[in-house]
């Protein structure tokens, strides 16, 4: 039992270690570190459909990985490195869309859905409204009938 | 009025439908290279038979040229080799090679160039050799710049060094027939 215990801890340490990024792209700083860490998450593989370059071990994505490090530790900021994968791999390698007459839609389409909803029920509730005001004034004359009609009795 | 209201609900449906009909037979790896309508970028690499031979993007241009991205650990490139050679023996082709290491086996540690050009003689010799020229891009630099994103890929360039056309994948009869030959005679005439 304790043997295969200490079996399984070891495998997990193993395994641990070599899926650590650390020992392939080492870095001095904790900010050159984390943004190396953001900036794989935020570049999508130009080969893979869905993936980003942190997770795809594809050729191209090894490539852009080696490039982001080297530009990171060359002290360049995260827009640099972004500006400098799109202009040679376009807007696929963003998660991010630039606005422009094509993909200002995906913004414009849900808010022009929910003012078209607000307005619809907006005039729902004032229709609502009115009508139920319609029925209190019915209501009033028929108490000012009754009355009438008792007085005549 | 009632009746244009009616039409709102139809009419929604009918664009939802023509979106997921295109939807339905478009490529999603079908993307635009960067590259396209842009200056070939600047490069100054070393033959890679030659390696005392720098070349230049400026040897590129003055005639029209197909650049050739490839490598012999790229299956489909073997399959493509044979046409390559046929473009140029039959059409006059200047096609120049730029020879990459696949990232993940240079990944591995560094690569033997030697091994590497002992390989590209092997493989050109059996099944021919299309190109005027390699040039080895060590570090895959040029590749980047290129927007490459596997082998092989392909690039037209016209007589001003200017990339007009792009290919992911082999180039083959049909895609000459179709594609290419009208593009090539008509840059060529220019």
């Amino acid at each position: 039992m304790k043997i295969l215990l200490s079996l399984i801890i070891s495998l997990v340490i193993t395994a641990s270690s070599a899926a650590s990024p650390k020992d392939k792209y080492p870095f001095e700083t904790i900010e050159e570190q984390r943004l190396f860490n953001q900036l794989t998450k935020a570049l999508r593989c130009p080969k893979c459909q869905n993936q980003n370059i942190a997770d795809s071990n594809a050729g191209v994505a090894v490539d852009l990985k080696n490039k982001t490090y080297q530009l990171v530790k060359e002290g360049k900021s995260e827009q640099y490195v972004i500006d400098f994968m799109v202009q040679r791999y376009g807007n696929f390698v963003t998660y991010q869309p630039p606005i422009n007459s094509v993909t200002v839609w995906l913004w414009l389409i849900p808010l022009l859905i929910a003012f078209m909803l607000g307005f619809i029920v907006y005039k729902r509730s004032q229709s609502a409204h009115q009508s139920a005001s319609q029925t209190d004034i019915e209501q009033e004359m028929l108490e000012k009938a009754k009355a009438i009609l008792k007085q005549g009795k | 009025m009632k009746k244009l209201r009616l039409l709102i609900p139809i009419v929604t449906f009918l664009f939802v439908c023509i979106f997921f009909y295109r939807g339905l037979f478009s490529d999603p790896r079908d993307i635009k290279n960067a590259s396209l309508d842009r200056e070939f970028p600047a490069f100054a690499l070393a033959d890679l038979m030659t390696p005392d031979l720098k070349r230049t993007e400026s040897e590129l241009m003055g005639k029209v040229t197909l650049v050739n991205v490839w490598g012999t650990w790229c299956i489909t490139c073997r399959v493509e080799l044979p046409f390559l050679t046929q473009l140029k023996q039959q059409e006059n082709m200047r096609i120049v090679g730029v020879y990459y290491d696949n990232a993940v086996d240079a990944a591995f540690g560094p690569v033997d160039v030697n091994k590497t050009r002992l390989e590209v003689r092997q493989m050109l010799g059996q099944l021919g050799d299309p190109f005027l020229y390699n040039v080895y891009d060590e570090k895959r630099d040029l590749s980047l710049d290129l927007g490459i994103t596997g082998a092989p890929e392909s690039f037209l360039v016209n007589k001003q060094g200017k990339i007009v056309w792009h290919r992911r994948g082999d180039i083959n009869v049909r895609l000459w027939q179709e594609e290419l030959k009208p593009l090539f005679e008509k840059l060529k005439a220019e």
